[in-house]
């Protein structure tokens, strides 16, 4: 069981997106982008189908920019898709509605932030295999609101009921929220996605240095891994603030630019360090959720 | 006289943009929540100019000076990406016409000074042409270290130490930690600039960083800003300060990147005068 929190109140909605092409810039630019050191590199990007990454596999090694595991959904017209992006929490159920693998169901894992701005969905290898860019997904949006009776300083954003009850978060004998992460991620290691928007959109971790996430003990995180965000506050977009504890979900895989690397799905916040992540191995979506 | 540059070869090129109109984001949060309404991007600022301080204004992500734009997305983006700080500009068309302004900043828009005396007669829209020179620019004995929208005018004024073969030394007013380095860091670094975030005041008042002014030259040790903006243990970026505080979480100051280097091979002096007012005599009146 997890803190007390008010999920009877929370509303359960009806988000719909298309699974997205993946997408290059337009001629004349190159097709290239840049890796930290300079190199030009052409690699799969975010979005589309994604047949052989889920969340459970490494979040390191794959060739590819930010990959996101599984299927990527978004909308074309913009307010559409914010609805999509902010509503939606990880978590969260998602059903096929058109083509070849109709009915099928999945779980949202992730989102990601400028540039893409998609929902990223599990679902198994079978229902991948039968489905087609285009097709219509409906995600049982829920967990806009949600908040913990007794730590109202934590703020919930793009977090499902579901995932609070699996992360069995407690309040410690501090009175603190006990929240079980495979690792912390200290305040110089967070890149892209810092001063934007954290209850949607995704913040990166940055890999360029990999001894610096060697020795941060990050270099074996997994997609769906959950982590903390240290001295980050994440009330109202990402920043630093020092004592401030964020927890989110690796979503997103590596990546060779500066300031990138996997992006992280933000779930909760506290500005005045009420959360106290509790370092324990394998606390990961696909062992939790599914 | 400044180090060796290659700028007799540079192509100096006309690019122009029209003076916007100001916009406005409509409620901000505050770190704390509460929801406010500020000025600050676009349009002309008559009271606030590089030289003046970069905390303390009831605005948000203040653009000090003339902001002018291109309505033609591609030549925004030539613009942006051609105009060097210290360049050249002039008012083309309205009752300013023929003033001579100078670039001091890349934000959303770019950010042109004028004489205070012009900068009453210049309206919306007016023409504002600047001749772009300082893509391509090196220091020729130091090709180790990448310059950034340096115009070849304002390289010449700074007084930049050769250390010997491999190291320089800048003048700045202060060092930023990397670790509240923020908003910027999704971008190419040769686009805008990339906020402090300045939203632990506590950490701000105990570094003096609240103490920075518009125009100041800045350090940021360990950063790596050569093709794109990130943490690289002993790279080194010099930066100017653009644009003002935000209360925008993960946001501050504008720092754009002037000067990055991979390796510690660009060394700082703390000069409470490094501010490109003073070297560039932008201020001539104070």
């Amino acid at each position: 069981m997890s803190a007390k929190n008010n999920a009877q109140q929370v509303v359960s909605v009806s988000v719909q997106g298309l699974v997205t092409p993946p997408r290059m810039p337009p001629l004349p630019a190159m097709p290239y982008s840049l890796a930290a050191d300079g190199t030009p590199f052409l690699l799969p990007a975010y979005g589309s189908i994604v047949y052989n990454v889920s969340i459970g596999d490494s979040a390191f090694g794959w060739l590819a920019d930010c990959v996101h595991p599984g299927v990527s959904v978004m909308l074309s017209e913009a307010t559409g898709n914010r609805g999509l992006n902010v509503l939606s929490c990880v978590g969260n159920t998602a059903i096929v509605m058109t083509g070849n693998a109709q009915r099928a169901r999945g779980m949202v894992t992730g989102k990601t932030g400028r540039f893409s701005e998609h929902v990223i969905i599990h679902f198994d290898a079978d229902a991948r295999e039968e489905m087609a860019i285009g097709d219509k997904i409906v995600i049982k949006a829920k967990g806009v609101g949600l908040k913990f009776d007794d730590h109202p300083d934590i703020m919930l954003k793009g977090c499902s009921p579901e995932l609070v009850d699996a992360l069995e978060a407690t309040t410690n004998a501090a009175g603190k929220l006990s929240v079980p992460v495979v690792a912390s991620v200290p305040p110089h290691l967070l890149g892209a996605g810092a001063g934007l928007v954290s209850d949607g959109g995704s913040i990166h971790i940055q890999t360029a240095d990999s001894a610096a996430v060697k020795e941060a003990g990050l270099d074996q995180l997994r997609l769906g891994d959950v982590v903390a965000l240290t001295d980050y506050d994440s009330s109202w977009n990402h920043g630093y603030l020092r004592d401030a504890v964020g927890i989110g979900v690796v979503a997103q895989g590596d990546s060779p630019r500066a300031g990138y690397g996997p992006g992280i799905t933000l779930i909760m916040t506290s500005a005045s360090g009420d959360i106290e992540p509790m370092v324990s191995p394998g606390v990961n979506l696909k062992d939790l959720m599914l | 006289m400044g180090l060796a540059t290659n700028a007799e070869q540079l192509v100096e090129m006309a690019v122009i943009g029209y003076v916007s109109q100001p916009t406005v984001r409509g409620y901000i949060p505050h770190a704390s929540g509460e929801a406010t309404i500020l000025p600050g991007m676009s349009g002309m600022i008559y009271n606030a100019r590089v030289g003046d301080e970069a905390f303390g204004w009831a605005a948000d992500h203040l653009e000090p000076g003339a902001s002018i734009a291109h309505p033609d997305l591609d030549a925004d983006y030539a613009m942006h990406y051609l105009t060097c700080m210290g360049n050249q500009a002039f008012v083309m068309s309205g009752l300013a016409k023929g003033t001579e302004g100078i670039v001091t900043g890349e934000h959303a828009r770019l950010l042109v000074d004028f004489p205070p005396e012009a900068a009453e007669l210049i309206g919306v829209g007016d023409a504002v042409q600047i001749r772009a020179k300082g893509q391509g620019l090196q220091l020729v004995d130091y090709p180790h270290i990448t310059l950034k929208k340096c115009s070849p005018r304002l390289i010449d004024s700074l007084p930049i130490e050769a250390l010997d073969e491999r190291r320089i030394r800048v003048p700045v007013t202060m060092e930023l930690p990397i670790r509240i380095m923020g908003s910027g860091a999704e971008l190419n670094p040769d686009f805008v600039d990339q906020d402090l975030m300045s939203g632990d005041r506590a950490l701000m008042a105990e570094l003096g960083i609240d103490q920075m002014r518009l125009g100041d030259l800045v350090v940021v040790n360990h950063a790596d800003h050569r093709f794109g903006r990130g943490y690289k243990p002993g790279a080194v970026t010099i930066g100017l300060c653009i644009h003002g505080d935000s209360i925008m979480t993960g946001h501050g100051p504008g720092i754009l990147t002037l000067m990055t280097c991979a390796e510690p091979c660009i060394e700082w002096v703390i000069d409470p005068k490094a501010n490109i007012a003073n070297y560039l005599n932008i201020r001539k009146e104070s």
